[in-house]
């Protein structure tokens, strides 16, 4: 090696170019793609076992075979607060389909303030209490609302973070449905 | 031999010291000391720069039970890892892992590490090639003819 400086001089700038290029790359992608959209997405729907405010357990097999939209929430968040009325406008259209289910599972919240806010708000879609967030956890929920749509085959085929509008839940709907 | 006495002290100190601090230290791990232990690796996915061991929330909670649970059914900690990673991603883990991307951010300090030394064995080399500088007869002869003077 006639000039070892020289070589030492040329890894240490081939090593500061692949780290930069790398870091191009990195930064070039959407750092906050992997918080838009859950891994759950074409993938068989977890398991779940959860309580409905009348005491009965409604599992996931009780729903085969159904459009099942499963929408985390708790009395609590704003958002979900601001997303009820839309609940209430899309579940009005659609709680005469028997194919198609909604369903509260409530997410780090009392049963008695999640109560009082049922009877309140006139929640007349199915809610459920989520004994020790296990369905919370399966499902990969980074906070609440949290929304996925779960076609009869059993596979999500949509998910949202943040307030649903009827719209995006129909387009969930129409994914789950292979309608879309 | 003599010139080598150095590196050789040197290459086992730092040896020794690498084998001493990751020597496992105490005896077998508790059910509840290993549970916090993967704990403390996973990111509390509601909660602001809080780990699972450090969150009270609900979600960190269950996610302690489902450790504890899934350690309790023979699963490696890797594996549990892995559950969280297909779960939520990468960006779940605390400390990043040694695979993939995420090997660079161990590698480029150790390669820093490695080029560094290299860099300053080389040139200490070199400058211990170079010739020392000699006082020629020209030079003793003006350092004599100064002193005669004095």
């Amino acid at each position: 090696m006639k000039h070892p400086f020289r070589w030492v001089a040329l890894a240490v700038g081939v090593g500061v170019c692949v780290l930069a290029i790398v870091l191009a790359v990195t930064v070039s992608t959407d750092p906050h793609s992997e918080q838009n959209v859950s891994r759950l997405v074409g993938k068989r729907a977890p398991a779940f076992s959860v309580v409905g405010l009348d005491g009965k357990a409604v599992t996931s097999r009780s729903l085969a075979g159904k459009t099942v939209v499963v929408n985390f929430w708790n009395s609590w968040c704003i958002p979900c607060r601001q997303e009820h009325d839309a609940l209430v406008a899309w579940y009005a259209d659609h709680h005469d389909d028997p194919s198609i289910v909604l369903l509260g599972i409530v997410r780090e919240d009392t049963q008695r303030a999640v109560r009082d806010y049922v009877n309140q708000q006139g929640v007349t879609w199915p809610v459920a209490f989520d004994p020790g967030g296990k369905a919370s956890l399966d499902f990969g929920t980074r906070g609440q609302p949290e929304t996925y749509a779960i076609g009869p085959d059993g596979v999500v085929a949509a998910s949202k973070y943040g307030p649903v509008t009827p719209n995006v839940l129909d387009q969930m709907v129409a994914y789950a449905q292979g309608t879309a | 031999m003599r010139r080598w006495l150095p590196w050789i002290v040197l290459a086992v100190l730092v040896v020794g010291a690498i084998a001493y601090a990751s020597w496992p230290r105490g005896g077998e791990e508790s059910l509840s000391a290993h549970t916090l232990r993967i704990a403390s690796e996973l990111r509390c996915v509601d909660c602001e720069s809080l780990s699972v061991a450090d969150s009270a929330t609900q979600s960190a909670r269950a996610t302690r039970a489902d450790i504890r649970s899934r350690i309790s059914h023979g699963e490696s900690d890797s594996e549990i890892r892995q559950v969280y990673v297909d779960r939520y991603g990468e960006t779940v883990l605390l400390k990043p892992s040694s695979e993939g991307l995420g090997a660079l951010v161990w590698a480029l300090p150790i390669a820093a590490l490695v080029l560094g030394a290299g860099g300053i064995v080389i040139a200490l080399r070199r400058w211990g090639r170079q010739p020392r500088l000699a006082a020629s007869p020209e030079d003793e002869a003006l350092v004599a003819q100064e002193r005669a003077r004095q």
